[in-house]
């Protein structure tokens, strides 16, 4: 068997370890290298900073504990800026898996923040019904949820006073790993309800995000750990997210560097057999 | 019985279809009251296709344990990982913790539920990795070009791709916002005219099969 038939067929364990290290030696020495804040997250951050205090924001946790490592850093920097700017935060999730994660998160970035449950924030949990709960905000937001996660009635808490609606959602931010995700909040909630949406995604889904990012129908988009570390670098709190940034750097490197050599061997297997 | 099983669900079918398909027009109040109340039926149905389809995953895997079918011991830890789990749901109140002391439904969610779909997740990109070192091969002209956008993507999209060639960042972005968008908004377009006309279909009673498989 020749050289590069054998590189070929290598055992993928040793592709395993390659990966393996290429992920634990960049958190364990990290480099730092810069971040560049694409406009997508730009947008995100410029509409949240242009939100006047104790608007309503609404953050859609929608992702379960599979998507984590990418949407957990988004969600926690995305709360801190809310919380910094007295936002009146509106948390809920569309996924039934992610509901006690969510919990988590929003009390554990409040407490930080010195934030007071039902005074600065809501978590409403999860509501059977998929797409139909977001209608069903739009029509009338206690229908959809007549108590929070803690099972307290809805009505009446401070934190919602005068919210009605989604119409009288300053802006949502959907943090998707699938559907209902993104596109569902856009398809069933913003077109008829005319609320500002902004995304945020797992690094596979925002390619599909694109076009409604150009055409407008959602104004930013987060993607993935890079969108992440993005938005922490521009609160100035760099946490997992940038944390993770280089080790995420040098798998993409070794996955480059892999394809090549596959492909260096592919040619010249091709060209030793032809002649 | 004819008529029970076949007309009236396709009665029904018809004029909830053009009825929900018009409200969406009229912004009259008794119009938003019908949807209102629609939804809410919507999310009640929704709460009870929950209950079927763990009904449904208890029964095919009971057969499945019952005739010592391939890996039915798998199906014994899915058993037991769910009666388990519903048992001390039921028993916090499904809550995760109370008074801040964590609950042993939380403690399952926690120390179970989180690491296991973070690894499965995670367990992805070492596959990915061995994957693509043997499949991404510049076969053909078509295959090049994919390989090639996919090495400019993911150099753009780390900070060690923009140190080593800054150009990787912006070309990634103009893939990404230019290629990438046009060629999904072609495909999203296609299958909105797609479940348009299905939707028509289903309306005008053509496509049936949602009825199920029993003759007439």
């Amino acid at each position: 068997m020749a050289f590069a038939e054998r590189m070929l067929k290598i055992d993928r364990r040793i592709i395993f370890l390659v990966i393996g290290l290429c992920t634990l030696l960049p958190l364990l020495y990290p480099v730092g290298l810069p971040i560049k804040i694409s406009p997508e997250v730009r947008s995100v951050y410029d509409y949240m900073e242009s939100l006047p205090e104790r608007s309503v924001f609404l953050l859609s946790i929608d992702f379960d504990p599979a998507s984590k490592p990418e949407l957990h850093p988004q969600a926690i920097a995305l709360l801190r800026h809310a919380f910094r700017k007295d936002l009146r935060v509106v948390a809920m999730t569309l996924w039934v898996s992610g509901t006690g994660m969510a919990d988590q998160l929003l009390t554990q970035v409040a407490k930080e923040m010195g934030k007071e449950n039902g005074k600065d924030y809501v978590f409403l949990g999860w509501s059977p019904g998929g797409t139909a709960v977001i209608i069903n905000m739009g029509q009338d937001l206690y229908t959809a949820f007549p108590s929070d996660y803690g099972g307290k009635p809805t009505k009446g808490i401070p934190v919602l006073e005068g919210v009605h609606s989604l119409k009288d959602v300053a802006y949502a931010i959907s943090l998707g790993a699938g559907n209902p995700g993104v596109e569902a909040w856009y398809v069933f909630g913003k077109d008829k309800y005319k609320f500002e949406l902004g995304g945020g995604c797992t690094g596979v889904i925002a390619p599909g995000l694109y076009p409604l990012l150009r055409s407008g129908q959602i104004n930013g988009l987060i993607g993935g750990l890079r969108g992440a570390a993005e938005y922490e670098s521009l609160i100035g709190q760099k946490g997992r997210a940038v944390a993770g940034m280089d080790a995420q750097s040098a798998t993409h490197a070794a996955i480059i560097v892999l394809v090549a050599i596959c492909n260096i061997f592919y040619f010249s297997l091709r060209s030793m057999a032809r002649g | 019985m004819i008529f029970l099983r076949r007309q009236l669900p396709l009665l029904i079918t018809m004029i909830t279809g053009l009825l929900f398909a018009g409200q969406y027009y009229v912004p009259h109040p008794a119009s938003e009251l019908l949807l209102t109340s629609a939804t809410k039926w919507l999310q009640i149905i929704g709460g009870f296709a929950l209950v079927l389809g763990v009904t449904s995953l208890f029964h095919q895997h009971a057969a499945k344990i019952r005739r010592k079918e391939a890996g039915w011991g798998y199906s014994l830890v899915l058993y037991a990982g769910m009666l388990v789990t519903i048992a001390v749901g039921i028993w916090a109140s499904g809550k995760e913790s109370i008074d801040g002391a964590m609950t042993l439904f939380g403690w399952i969610y926690s120390f179970m539920m989180v690491p296991l779909q973070g690894t499965m997740f995670a367990i992805l990109a070492f596959y990915i990795a061995s994957a693509a070192y043997r499949s991404f091969r510049a076969r053909s002209r078509e295959a090049a070009v994919l390989l090639i956008a996919a090495v400019i993507v993911m150099m753009g999209r780390v900070p060690l791709g923009e140190y080593l060639v800054p150009l990787s960042g912006d070309v990634s972005q103009w893939i990404l916002n230019v290629l990438n968008a046009s060629v999904r908004r072609a495909i999203l377009i296609g299958v909105s005219l797609g479940a348009i006309a299905l939707s028509f279909k289903i309306i005008f009673g053509v496509e049936r099969s949602y009825l199920g498989g029993s003759k007439e």
